[in-house]
């Protein structure tokens, strides 16, 4: 990991190649250092950020929780990140993401429910752009279809039916005070943890074939569709026998809960 | 060149998917509604998907968008029931905390009991109230009964 901050000032000078072959070895040496780490001050940005973000029994000023998202979020791009080739995609991939990020974070952090929901919906679509960016076009569809067009919207009417009015008191507090810091800490563990165990991963030696002969061809769907149906024919048929059952028995609980009032009316009534 | 960008792009969405997860996986833990649960719970699936498409990507395999596709499958059967089971619970207790459904709690345990709360300090921003205008119109009686009451 030593080698990604220098890696990314070659970026910046515009030398890709050179920031590549930096990236190659400090990869394959793995002597990570985390006192240098830019994901030290990324982690710690990071917990304080959230402990300030979310959300507090009064109302208090979030600006100082925003800088600190902000600084981690820019210490975890340009440190700990590798750089992209090209100038173009890096962009794109850096809004892109900060747009999930940052909406994640929002929706977490914002006290009123509705807002979640819509936070959270703007959240699936930056997912959907970095899936579309990642080659995989029918996915990215599907998730704005699916998850942003179709669940988001039943929340926000199971939302309208059961929220009271306003900010209720189990929206602002957590539970006692250790909650909030205790899951930063560990959120930030867990990311500096697997960010850690990354640099070993396989090197680029590890390549698989032609990519625009299989997932970025440009028949996407057709090859997409030819697997689905072929290769995973039989989880595609439990996958639909599940959403049947999801179906019928979201109806039957229901049901179910409407008997059990009626009853509970009754047994009002004869007394 | 080309691989090592590959290589650079998995480490990226890797890094991304994580943060997602682990963000969701924050806000499962602090928040006390039930419906942001569950949406903090749909916020860490998405974190996987992410990561299983880079995986894909990165091996040349469509197992990782398949896998992405069944997320889907299984996430919006979850989200059918959970939702059911939400209504159905709020329409019981006439809240979303969770807090009250401790009682379902391991025998020993002690009760989770919320610290006093001072109230939100500032006002929540008014929303524009349009000024009467014109007459009242009036009223029919007869469709007054008709009319299912909401």
């Amino acid at each position: 990991m030593n080698g990604a901050p220098a890696s990314w000032c070659f970026v910046l000078m515009g030398q890709q190649q050179a920031a590549a072959e930096l990236l190659a070895d400090s990869g394959r040496s793995g002597g990570a250092n985390l006192a240098t780490s830019p994901l030290l001050g990324a982690a710690v940005t990071g917990i304080a950020a959230l402990i300030l973000l979310l959300p507090r029994a009064t109302r208090a000023s979030r600006r100082v929780g925003a800088v600190m998202g902000t600084l981690s979020l820019l210490l975890l791009f340009g440190g700990v990140m590798v750089p992209l080739a090209g100038m173009s995609s890096q962009i794109v991939f850096w809004a892109l993401a900060a747009v999930t990020i940052v909406s994640a974070v929002a929706a977490v952090a914002t006290p009123s429910p509705i807002y979640t929901a819509i936070w959270f919906a703007l959240s699936l679509l930056g997912t959907a752009g970095l899936l579309l960016y990642q080659g995989a076009q029918f996915l990215s569809v599907a998730t704005v279809a699916v998850y942003a067009g179709a669940i988001v919207v039943t929340f926000l009417f199971v939302l309208m039916l059961a929220q009271p009015e306003g900010h209720e008191v189990y929206d602002r507090v957590s539970w006692g005070w250790y909650t909030k810091p205790m899951s930063a800490v560990v959120a930030a563990l867990l990311v500096a943890l697997l960010s850690f165990s990354l640099p070993a991963m396989p090197g680029p030696a590890a390549r698989m074939g032609d990519r625009a002969d299989q997932v970025l061809h440009p028949d996407h769907m057709a090859r997409f569709g030819d697997t689905l149906f072929g290769k995973h024919l039989l989880s595609i048929e439990i996958a639909g026998a599940l959403l049947l059952v999801a179906l019928v028995g979201a109806i039957a609980i229901m049901i179910q809960a409407g008997h059990l009032r009626a009853e509970r009316a009754e047994g009002q009534s004869d007394e | 060149m080309n691989d090592v960008n590959e290589a650079a792009l998995l480490h990226n969405y890797l890094l991304v998917g994580m943060v997602l997860f682990v963000i969701g996986m924050t806000g499962f833990l602090i928040r006390r509604n039930l419906i942001v649960m569950f949406l903090c719970v749909e916020m860490m699936l998405q974190g996987i998907s992410l990561s299983l498409a880079a995986w894909g990507r990165y091996h040349n395999d469509w197992g990782g968008q398949m896998m992405i596709l069944f997320i889907i499958a299984v996430a919006s059967c979850e989200a059918a029931i959970a939702l059911t089971l939400v209504l159905v619970v709020s329409r019981r207790t006439g809240n979303l905390d969770v807090a009250v459904w401790q009682d379902l709690r391991e025998e020993g345990e002690l009760p989770f009991v919320d610290r006093e709360l001072p109230e939100e300090t500032t006002e929540r921003p008014q929303s524009p109230v349009l000024p009467p205008a014109g007459r009242q119109p009036d009223v029919d009686e007869d469709e007054l009964m008709h009319r299912s009451h909401v």
